[in-house]
């Protein structure tokens, strides 16, 4: 259960590449990553599938080695001190990676053996997390029995059995219901609030913008966009005022549009500008729609999210950025 | 008083590493006895295959080369019963470890400061374990059809630890076999290759009643050996070739799937 050094911030990225494939198949999945997480920080590492994150997260917890580059994590170096980075952190991947054969507290016990933790404290410590994540109740439950959420809160639980200073959380509420996923965050605020520094990768935008201190967007590999979320919204500017108009309609509204602002990315079928104006210049945009006799379907003003922030640094939007019906499973 | 060649920290570490690997060990095996749909053919399909043999061939006691000192087919296919059982069994460690490696679990453990060595040989435990306690299944199984072990109570011990070292040694070259593709279905796909090796031995017809290429392959094949072992034991008695035969031969394979696995796992790791 080694733990010290750490010194200085708990995770330094420096250069960081990733390649896979060779020759005309090489793909750089992740292509010079610098970033710094500083002590006590909840980092959000937004971007869209496929974008690098995972990749990320797999080298910093050292399940992958990078083709160039390097980074600490505690303080240790990710390739050469590999097993003490292990001992540091906590790692609460992807898809929930957990044998539905065993019982949680059976998966407690184990992971705790394997952090070395003693045998006196082991039990203890097993049920002090399922205490702390609600699966009492289910503690001597296959995992099989247990629904999404539940697997999720016994993964951060798992995470957590020898008390790391450096937690990864890789998507945790991707699939997730509203009410799991609000008390997974919860959950990873109170973490936080013990001093826990948590670097959380998601794709969910509301997700960064209600639980990361600072997020860092990454985008084909790179990152994009760094900085505190409302800074980053606050760079963007102007709010976006989005629009729907018939088929036909939609040159005109879009020229009418140009007039008050830049005109953004958005779904397709709908219209949006980034009103100089602000707030206030709404009242003429509908004035001046209504003179050019353009029947207006829908209006909506939309403060800048960072959603705005990745399509202004990508020039698309973030797809998949808010959790549909069909990615939410009980 | 005695001191350890190990300083504190190497101790600390080796404990850590005996820990991991045996709550590993009790993970896998607990796992193979929750699936009881998985087991269950590794049971029945060799009895089928004994109750097939004695009834087909019965009638060849006494008469062929090989089967003139035994008093019953049943008798004579004990040995390769528990060969049979424990193959079955053998893939079952290495299709759980792909099971592991296609959901992730592997990583969970990869993430973890625990002993690479300790992943491997905690997962193979489960599958040893089955494989002694099939052992004494098959034995148990056949008593009430008048099979006995001549060899007595040391006979037994020793064919129940062969069983466990069958399945750890073929085992091995099943969890080469996930390390390398990481995919349950080809570790299930490779599993005929072994048992046909099993065909190609002596333990359905003794080598002597054999001919040809079968019988030249046979010779050459391990498993022969093996199986003749058990067969001594079952037959005639403790004989010190005997009890060489039956543990030395799946310790040989077993330090040689457990090299490959060793090598496999490495390769896995160094590509990451």
């Amino acid at each position: 259960m080694t733990q010290p050094p750490i010194q200085g911030a708990p995770i330094v990225v420096h250069s960081l590449v990733r390649h896979f494939g060779s020759g005309d198949n090489l793909v750089a999945a992740v292509d010079g990553v610098d970033l710094v997480v500083e002590q006590g920080e909840i980092f959000g590492f937004l971007g869209p599938n496929g974008a690098g994150k995972s990749t990320i997260v797999r080298m910093l917890t050292t399940l992958l080695k990078p083709t160039t580059g390097h980074a600490l994590v505690a303080g240790y170096d990710i390739v050469k001190q590999a097993d003490l980075v292990r001992r540091s952190i906590g790692v609460a991947l992807q898809d929930s990676a957990i044998d539905p054969l065993m019982t949680g507290t059976e998966l407690l016990e184990l992971q705790a053996v394997l952090y070395g933790i003693p045998r006196a404290k082991m039990h203890a410590r097993a049920s002090t997390l399922l205490e702390r994540v609600g699966l009492t109740a289910a503690a001597n439950r296959r995992v099989i029995t247990y629904s999404g959420g539940m697997r999720r809160r016994l993964d951060l639980a798992l995470s957590l059995i020898h008390e790391p200073t450096v937690l990864f959380l890789d998507e945790p509420t991707t699939g997730l219901d509203p009410m799991s996923r609000l008390a997974l965050w919860e959950e990873v605020r109170r973490l936080n609030r013990e001093g826990t520094t948590v670097f959380l990768t998601t794709q969910y935008l509301e997700e960064a913008d209600q639980l990361a201190d600072r997020v860092a967007i990454i985008d084909h590999g790179r990152i994009v966009r760094q900085g505190v979320p409302k800074e980053l919204k606050a760079k963007v500017g102007a709010p976006t005022l989005v629009i729907n108009v018939s088929a036909p309609q939609q040159d005109l509204a879009k020229s009418v549009l140009a007039r008050f602002g830049e005109m953004r990315p958005t779904d397709e079928g709908s219209l949006a500008v980034g009103l100089i104006a602000g707030a206030t210049g709404v009242a003429e945009v509908v004035r001046a729609l209504d003179e050019a006799q353009i029947d207006l379907h829908h209006l909506e003003l939309n403060e800048p999210s960072l959603d705005d922030v990745f399509a202004e640094a990508t020039g698309h939007r973030l797809e998949g950025a808010t959790p549909t019906a069909e990615q939410t499973v009980k | 008083m005695t001191t350890s060649v190990l300083s504190a920290p190497q101790q600390h570490k080796t404990r850590d590493g005996l820990r991991q690997t045996y709550a590993l060990s009790k993970r896998s095996t607990l796992e193979i006895f929750r699936q009881p749909a998985l087991i269950a053919p590794s049971l029945i399909f060799p009895l089928f295959f004994a109750a097939l043999g004695a009834s087909s061939f019965g009638r060849t006691v006494g008469k062929v080369d090989g089967l003139k000192d035994v008093s019953s087919f049943l008798e004579f296919s004990l040995a390769s019963t528990i060969a049979q059982g424990v193959l079955f069994g053998s893939t079952t460690g290495g299709t759980a470890l792909a099971t592991d490696i296609q959901n992730g679990f592997m990583d969970r453990l990869l993430a973890s400061p625990s002993t690479r060595v300790g992943i491997l040989i905690g997962r193979l435990a489960g599958g040893s374990v089955f494989g002694a306690l099939q052992s004494i299944f098959f034995i148990i199984a056949l008593y009430p059809f008048g099979v006995r072990i001549q060899g007595g109570i040391i006979a037994v011990l020793i064919m129940v630890l062969s069983g466990a070292l069958i399945a750890m040694s073929l085992g091995g070259f099943m969890t080469a076999m996930a390390l390398k593709t990481g995919s349950p279905e080809a570790v299930q796909g490779a599993f005929p290759l072994i048992f046909i090796s099993l065909f190609f031995s002596s333990a359905f017809f003794p080598r002597e009643s054999m001919s040809g290429a079968y019988k030249t392959i046979a010779d050459y094949n391990p498993l022969s050996y093996l199986v003749e072992g058990l067969r001594v034991l079952t037959l005639q008695g403790l004989t010190t070739q005997s009890m060489a035969q039956a543990l030395l031969i799946p310790v040989a394979i077993g330090v040689g799937s457990f090299a490959l696995s060793l090598r496999q796992l490495s390769n896995r790791l160094a590509q990451l």
